[in-house]
């Protein structure tokens, strides 16, 4: 019995470190998508377009987080990017939703404060959020980049291929999700900025 | 096969006719990989760190969720707190206590950066260094429980906030990064819990570990003691 045991001789501290492995090492495995994701974002930013991000419960704090994430960056010399998060204003949300559904809370959002150029970032622990799917819709029938953070088997979101890039943190755990989605969304940040110090890595000619 | 010859051109010739737009291609490609790469390593960075910093802290984890529980059962809340990306994490930690996904008993929580009326009005009014102090002050009781989320260890409206909350009653928790700053001087944070890494990403990634694991064991810790009482 380790001194981390609790009645009955479960190692729960271990087994709660356990159960956080595989889906780093799966993300370690997609880390081509990780980086062709980056670089997808980076000529948007490139363009003049801004990064729109959204969730529910949890993943609403992730959404604030990767806003100020780009728009405030915590390392010295790195560029200020712009983004927003669409679960801030609490007086659209409550109002988009009692008067249409929670379903459109994003996607009227992004129908009148989202371009061409934008960059839509939906996070979904699951991938079923309706929303979301939603929000990810109208930002492809508008022209934005689409991104999805989503966990589990992926859901809906990553079956429809509702998003030009579908990341998904491979466990069952909303927590781990959430973790994973963190480490995701902050190497986003990071790397992205590794496409603007090499010249000629935004020019759309060569790449598709 | 000569330049000019025609579609069928194999791309050596081309390139040899446009070497620099085959630099920049290659340049793309080498970006990538760079990028990709430094994910690798930055999840294997995260895993080890993690795993780390459970095992270090395992034991104290289980003592300061038990004391989380006591507090709980007796009608204390959790008052959650922190600047940044600290601030969502505190968000997202009441909301884990007051609302959880996939199961879990819901427990009394607040997160003292939901508000930004009363932020910008103790902003604007006082200063930054007493937005949650004040918080703490209007509505802390003794029994709650007060968690506080820094990078640093350095936040001066957190330092205000655990003396405010310690002189009050409240059991107080703080998480940390690199050498826990100066939140390690403080005599007024029960448990402090500190993740040394020298990147600021890898600190907030396993501090979110940290109060997840607090969540859950607070959770088995208050299903343990309802346990008890059954029999």
């Amino acid at each position: 019995m380790t001194r981390t045991s609790r009645p009955g001789g479960v190692d729960v501290v271990g087994e709660l470190s356990h159960r956080r492995t595989a889906p780093l090492t799966d993300l370690a495995e997609h880390a081509e998508d990780v980086a062709l994701t980056c670089h997808a974002m980076a000529r948007r930013f490139h363009r003049g377009g801004k990064l729109v991000v959204f969730g529910n419960g949890g993943p609403s704090t992730d959404a604030q987080h990767v806003a100020v994430e780009f728009v405030h960056p915590v390392i010295v010399g790195k560029r200020a990017l712009p983004a927003i998060s669409l679960t801030s204003d609490v007086a659209t949300l409550t109002g988009v939703a009692n008067r249409v559904g929670l379903a459109e809370a994003f996607a009227h959002q992004i129908q009148f404060l989202g371009e061409p150029a934008d960059i839509a970032l939906g996070l979904s622990t699951d991938g079923q959020c309706r929303n979301v799917l939603r929000g990810l819709r109208q930002a492809r029938d508008l022209g934005l980049l689409t991104v999805a953070l989503v966990g589990g088997d992926g859901g809906q979101i990553a079956a429809d291929r509702a998003a030009d890039h579908v990341l998904v943190a491979r466990s069952t755990d909303p927590r781990v999700v959430k973790e994973v989605h963190v480490t995701m969304y902050h190497v986003l940040w990071e790397l992205v900025h590794v496409f603007f110090e090499q010249p000629g890595a935004l020019d759309p000619g060569m790449v598709t | 096969m000569k330049p000019g010859d025609g579609s069928s051109a194999p791309a050596v010739d081309v390139q040899s006719l446009y070497p620099f737009l085959y630099a920049q291609e290659s340049n793309v490609d080498s970006v990538i990989e760079q990028v990709r790469s430094s994910t690798v390593d930055k999840a294997m960075e995260i895993i080890e760190l993690r795993t780390r910093v459970l095992d270090r802290e395992g034991p104290r984890l289980l003592e300061c969720a038990a004391a989380m529980a006591e507090r709980f059962a007796a009608r204390g809340r959790l008052l959650a707190f922190g600047n940044g990306g600290s601030a969502t994490d505190a968000q997202d930690l009441a909301s884990l206590f007051l609302s959880p996904a996939g199961g879990g008993g819901p427990l009394p929580a607040f997160g003292l950066t939901n508000d930004i009326a009363v932020i910008t009005a103790l902003c604007n009014d006082i200063g930054f260094e007493v937005v949650f102090a004040r918080q703490i002050a209007a509505f802390g009781r003794a029994g709650d429980i007060a968690v506080g989320l820094s990078t640093s260890g350095n936040s001066a409206n957190l330092l205000r906030a655990f003396d405010e909350a310690a002189r009050r009653g409240l059991f107080t928790v703080g998480i940390a990064g690199y050498d826990g700053g100066r939140m390690a001087e403080l005599d007024s944070i029960d448990y402090l819990f500190v993740v040394p890494s020298p990147s600021v990403h890898r600190i907030q990634e396993a501090q979110t570990t940290l109060y997840h694991a607090l969540w859950e064991l607070t959770l088995l810790a208050l299903g343990d003691a309802a346990e008890r009482v059954d029999r």
